[in-house]
């Protein structure tokens, strides 16, 4: 598969990993701007790629491509092709709804649903299985589980999820994510709010999700790129300037610009 | 060097002045300010105040009998504020019912899904409907929405749930257009502008990233509606509803046109009845007595602390969702 991709955005010894999801030539506009340029790139599955450079370089734009939530606001269009299992997302055909059940996303501030923490988890996988409460009693307790958090919440289902602390929302977050069991899990600066303690727990997190799940990690924080990520694309201006395995990037990166914003030259 | 030195207590001095002309101009404007806060306060007093004064002759005379009795003689002079009490309670309580579902949906389809080119026209459509003074509701509703519902919908729905128990009491005939029905129905169209706008608000005080995680679990609109965007702004909702009950309550004009103006309780819907407002306009000219006079003040002082307190329950809602988007 990855003989298609043009030769300098394969990663030398990845060949074998099979792809989830191939990014061709995506162009992205807000309007006039064009905020993403001839983007290729190709993400492995079951394993973490981190995206990372300077605010404003469509590193999140990226991302919102991914499950086509940009189409909430109008005068978002995107062109090109971005193939999960090789299936064209951003086919007028391609169903929202069932993309969203495939690929989950967690954002940069906790957004706990207003209601409890029981029903955060089971309003997702109600949308689209009907199974039953002792079945659903299961999921939620396993989402959470997932997500680390059940031994803290597991006395105060009931509880509003708003009751939470912001480290303990935004696994929440991700346990209702993984509790609708989707393909990707896309994570949009998910430590940026949170304390070094609670950070240092979803990263934790991030590591055994990427057993089962392929991971996409917009993040702000090269540190934490380094630490969770097994490949990373670092991108600036719209363009993806260099896309590599995540120790290639940060110990000897082909670009001059690379080198730059990781060692805080500029960004 | 030493020109400076010399022209210093010169500018001192002038400073100074100006220091102590800001200071006093300062504490003219906190006071011309503070009286007009003021002023406010006491105007609402003395309103209280001289309705209490007024309706003091009834409210002895009467007791608490006053608010459960339902007679209204102005012959005999024995006055009951059941009547208008029920009437105003029941129409401006179905007008709510039938405002509240249509400004709400008019709110989800203007925040949500209406093209955008459209929100502006149709959103300035919904609140040019607040605009229209009351006496033309009234008119409208005494001779086109009163004769129209007599000769068609009313007939239509006492054939339908004739026999029927308990419904058959509450459409009960015969249709004479205007009544409690009618104008419920006048005053949800006037106070669907309020609920409207301000269910509007509130919604687009939704943080777009919570929407954005309904959507991203899969959600469709109705879905990320009806259990994140409403439950989230429940509060803000449940404000603009008492805003528009309390101009329900005090509507007095285009009800007075089409309530029929009948000092009774009937358990049908299509009877003519009363409210508090509309009896007052309607006989205060013609009120000899003191204690008469005294009873439609005592009406007004009932209104006064409804809508009060329908206001105020209103504004805490509000502001507590002001303080929660706040933080």
């Amino acid at each position: 598969m990855s003989q298609m991709l043009s030769p300098d955005m394969t990663i030398a010894g990845e060949a074998a990993a099979k792809a989830k999801i191939e990014v061709k030539n995506l162009n992205f506009y807000y309007g006039q701007s064009k905020a993403l340029k001839d983007i290729t790139l190709s993400l492995p599955e079951r394993s973490v790629t981190a995206f990372i450079g300077p605010s404003g370089c469509g590193k999140s734009t990226l991302l919102r491509v991914f499950n086509r939530i940009y189409e909430l606001y109008p005068k978002q269009t995107a062109e090109g092709q971005v193939l999960l299992d090789g299936q064209n997302v951003l086919d007028r055909s391609q169903d929202l709804n069932l993309l969203r059940t495939k690929i989950g996303m967690v954002f940069q501030k906790p957004t706990p649903f207003p209601m409890s923490i029981y029903e955060n988890i089971a309003f997702g996988v109600r949308l689209y299985e009907k199974i039953s409460k002792a079945e659903m009693d299961g999921r939620v307790e396993q989402a959470l589980k997932r997500a680390a958090l059940w031994t803290e919440v597991k006395d105060k289902l009931n509880a509003s999820g708003l009751s939470l602390s912001g480290g303990q929302q935004q696994r929440l977050c991700i346990a209702r994510t993984v509790a609708v069991k989707p393909e990707v899990i896309l994570l949009d600066e998910p430590a940026s709010a949170l304390d070094p303690l609670s950070t240092a727990k979803i990263e934790e997190l991030i590591d055994e999700l990427q057993a089962d799940y392929t991971i996409v990690i917009v993040t702000h924080n090269m540190q934490q790129a380094a630490r969770v990520s097994k490949q990373t694309a670092f991108m600036y201006l719209g363009e993806l300037v260099e896309f590599d395995r995540t120790e290639k990037i940060f110990t000897s990166p082909r670009e001059k610009r690379t080198q730059d914003y990781i060692t805080g030259r500029f960004g | 060097m030493s020109a400076v030195q010399e022209a210093l207590p010169a500018v001192r001095g002038s400073r100074d002045a100006t220091v102590r002309r800001f200071a006093l101009t300062d504490a003219i404007f906190h006071a011309v300010t503070r009286a007009a806060a003021i002023l406010v306060l006491v105007l609402l007093g003395g309103v209280a105040i001289s309705l209490f004064a007024g309706s003091w002759q009834a409210l002895s005379t009467f007791g608490f009998s006053f608010v459960t009795s339902e007679s209204w003689n102005p012959v005999t002079e024995k006055f009951g504020a059941l009547a208008p009490i029920y009437g105003t309670i029941i129409t401006s309580a179905i007008a709510i019912l039938i405002a509240v579902p249509l400004g709400i949906g008019i709110a989800i389809f203007l925040t949500e899904l209406c093209p955008r080119p459209l929100r502006r026209p149709i959103g300035m459509a919904v609140e040019l409907l607040a605009g229209i003074p009351s006496i033309i509701y009234g008119i409208w509703g005494l001779f086109v929405l009163a004769p129209f519902l007599q000769t068609t919908v009313q007939p239509f729905i006492i054939s339908v749930f004739h026999g029927i128990p308990g419904l058959n009491s509450l459409f009960a005939g015969p249709p004479y257009g205007i009544g409690l029905l009618t104008s419920a129905m006048i005053l949800a169209i006037m106070v669907l502008p309020f609920i409207t706008s301000i269910t509007k608000d509130v919604f687009d005080t939704v943080p777009p990233v919570l929407k954005e995680s309904a959507y991203g679990i899969g959600c469709t609109t109705w879905e990320v509606t009806r259990r994140v965007v409403i439950p989230y702004t429940r509060i803000g909702i449940m404000g603009g509803v008492m805003l528009g009950l309390g101009r329900a309550l005090g509507e007095t004009m285009a009800v007075t046109f089409v309530i029929g103006n009948a000092h009774r309780i009937s358990t049908s819907l299509f009877a003519p009845a009363t409210t508090i407002s509309a009896t007052i306009a309607n006989e205060f000219t013609e009120a000899v007595g003191d204690l008469y006079t005294s009873s439609l003040v005592a009406l007004g002082l009932i209104l006064f602390v409804i809508t009060f307190l329908i206001l105020a329950i209103a504004r805490y809602m509000l502001m507590r969702i002001d303080a929660r988007t706040g933080a």
